[in-house]
């Protein structure tokens, strides 16, 4: 005679998990999950998938998927401190093989964009696997501008988006980045970025990047960009300071990627826009001389008093000086020639006179990727200054 | 009167007359006394207080010396155990970031508190010998006091008001004011006005004369501030606004991007 088996399955979750791919989803509408979830189910079975949503997940509307809830962050615009930490204790929790991490507007990533993350996490072949989007010409300026360049040249890697939005990593990637952001979770700095490719640049591990297409980026919920750009700029400041010791020594950086034609934009609105910007750059190099002459050498005031006298389509910010720009504010915010704050906000004005000459230079037909790769390189070939600068500080101008 | 007109008249007198110099004496003898007698009483309270001057600048030597070797130590001692780097990776980079690093902070204000703690012992020994050479109950500690807290509030004024031109300058340029330098002056000498009428009042100097000279002149600077922003730059005003408005529409990283072709904004993240 058949009987059932009173007993309940004593598997912990920890068995009937193991060797599954966390994916930690951002809270998302219904509808919204559900295309993202078959997007996911497209790529990897769902017997290989974990799914960690913030709240009570609604696991009987999407048979099949298995779920894990987490404890809902503050939501924010990139990937933070606190986000990293519950993902590696949810992996560690659960036996997870691998971490896909994907940040706010998850679902605007196309098929194939999802498809290749989770393929390139899966496969185990890199401890980091940080996407490559398609953006506009006039979009991630701020990246084009300083984080890329700066991330290039210190930490010999050529990883276009360093600041993490989406990631993926390996459990011992995951570790690393808990242990860092566990530091500022200690410090009640949970929303605090973590710069997660020059952790792995500083670890030694492996990184990859993976072409996902287009993707709507998240913006800041507080758009301006006098509070935003300091933020960041400082975030990243910190993180380099903390890691000297690193990116002193003498690297080579991995080879360059095959640019990819960009679309075009409109030379209509180019010169209003462009006028705005340069106006904006006068005032500052009329108002902020004698802040920015605390931190910048005669040559390169020289360099912007040439440019505030240049107006229009032949604004042209030169990539070695705008490289020297970004070394000597480095330094500063080292030294703590200003206050950190003044500091940064005095950086805004030239980087929107960067922003100028980069539209310029789209208006004119160049390849925006080029010009970005063109000051990137030059940032990498201005790196001896900011050694020199940086093992040898002075106090004043030479 | 009659022995006077006698002494006139040269008639004999029932008594010898005294000759005048001796009279004259008599006053230069009082004098000189007198002035000896000051100048003892003076020496005498210089003397007495010699020690207490001499124990001041002892105190304030020795303990300058102790704060140098204090901080030389605590700088060596928290450069080896990387205190900054620790406080960074433990606390995080947090809001508040001073010109210097929190190890200079630390040895430097180890060495003034030194000096202060000599500062005190020393006003304190020679107020001591003061009070007990003087006649006086008079004591010069609270007066000095109140001037080691002028002197604070000055140097605390200074500061803030340099900090606060400075942060408005900034802040005005990126907004796009054209009169950023004008408003950045503006709030700079209304803190040092401030700052110098309480400094004048901590050592009461000058009464209700300094009160109302520091309220006519900060009304007035805040009135002359009101009018040249409102009334004197009113177009001006009202173009940088609407042009920050224009340029927050066009750097407002909310603003949804086209996929492609014309008309798209800035996005700077």
């Amino acid at each position: 005679m058949a009987t059932t088996n009173p007993m309940t399955d004593p598997t912990p979750a920890l068995e009937q998990h193991a060797g599954s791919l966390l994916v930690v989803l951002p809270e998302l509408p219904a509808d919204r999950l559900r295309g993202l979830l078959t997007q996911l189910t497209t790529s990897l079975p769902a017997e290989h998938l974990l799914i960690a949503v913030p709240g009570e997940p609604a696991a009987e509307a999407f048979p099949g998927i298995r779920f894990v809830a987490f404890q809902a962050v503050l939501p924010s615009w990139t990937l933070t401190a606190s986000e990293f930490m519950n993902a590696q204790q949810l992996a560690q929790r659960n036996g997870a093989r691998g971490i896909l991490l994907l940040g706010a507007e998850a679902d605007s990533l196309t098929p194939m964009g999802v498809h290749s993350l989770l393929t390139a996490v899966d496969s185990g072949t890199a401890d980091l696997v940080v996407p490559r989007y398609d953006l506009q010409p006039r979009a991630g300026l701020l990246n084009s501008s300083i984080l890329y360049p700066l991330n290039r040249a210190l930490f010999a890697n050529r990883v276009r988006y360093p600041l993490s939005i989406d990631l993926g990593m390996s459990l011992r990637m995951g570790d690393r980045l808990s242990a860092v952001a566990q530091r500022f979770v200690s410090a009640n700095q949970g929303n605090a970025t973590i710069w997660a490719v020059s952790e792995a640049s500083v670890a030694g591990l492996t990184i990859s990047e993976a072409d996902v297409g287009t993707r709507q980026i998240p913006q800041p919920a507080d758009p301006d960009l006098n509070s935003i750009l300091p933020q960041v700029t400082g975030s990243l400041f910190s993180d380099i300071e903390a890691k000297a010791a690193f990116w002193q020594r003498a690297r080579v950086s991995a080879p360059a990627r095959r640019l990819s034609p960009a679309a075009l934009s409109s030379t209509t609105d180019a010169a209003a826009e462009v006028a705005s910007l340069l106006q904006g750059f006068r005032l500052a190099y009329t108002n902020l001389q004698e802040i920015w002459g605390i931190v910048l050498p005669p040559n390169t005031m020289l360099g912007l008093k040439r440019l505030s006298l240049v107006d229009g389509p032949a604004f042209r910010m030169p990539e070695n000086l705008w490289a020297r720009i970004v070394f000597d504010f480095l330094i500063a915010y080292r030294l703590r020639t200003l206050n950190r704050g003044h500091l940064l906000g005095a950086l805004i004005p030239l980087y929107l006179g960067w922003v100028a000459s980069h539209v310029n230079a789209i208006a004119a037909g160049e390849i925006p990727e080029r010009h970005v790769e063109s000051h990137a390189a030059a940032f990498e070939a201005e790196k001896p200054y900011l050694l020199a600068r940086w093992r040898w500080p002075d106090r004043f101008n030479p | 009167m009659f022995n006077i007109l006698a002494m006139f008249l040269q008639t004999p007198a029932t008594e010898p007359t005294l000759p005048l110099y001796t009279d004259n004496a008599s006053i230069w003898h009082h004098m000189s006394d007198a002035l000896h007698q000051s100048l003892y009483r003076v020496l005498s309270l210089l003397i007495a207080v010699l020690p207490g001057l001499l124990a001041f600048f002892v105190a304030l030597a020795v303990f300058t010396v102790i704060g140098m070797i204090l901080s030389a130590v605590m700088r060596r001692g928290l450069t080896l155990i990387k205190f900054d780097d620790r406080l960074v990776r433990y606390r995080g980079p947090g809001d508040w970031t001073p010109t210097n690093s929190p190890t200079a902070i630390v040895s430097r204000g180890s060495f003034w508190g030194c000096v202060l703690l000599g500062l005190i012992i020393g006003v304190s020994a020679f107020d001591a010998s003061y009070a007990t050479a003087s006649t006086l109950p008079l004591s010069l500690l609270p007066y000095l006091t109140h001037a080691v807290g002028a002197i604070f509030l000055l140097i605390a004024g200074t500061i803030i008001a340099r900090f606060l031109a400075r942060s408005v300058l900034i802040g005005a340029v990126n907004a796009q004011l054209q009169y950023a330098r004008f408003l950045s002056l503006g709030v700079k000498w209304l803190v040092l006005v401030l700052t110098a009428a309480m400094v004048l009042d901590h050592l009461e100097i000058g009464g209700v004369v300094v009160e109302l000279a520091f309220g006519i002149l900060f009304g007035g600077i805040v009135l002359t501030l009101s009018l040249a922003v409102g009334l004197g730059s009113r177009d001006l005003v009202s173009r940088s606004l609407e042009s920050h408005v224009e340029r927050s529409s066009e750097r407002n990283v909310d603003a949804p991007p086209p996929s492609n072709g014309p008309g798209e904004s800035l996005r700077h993240f």
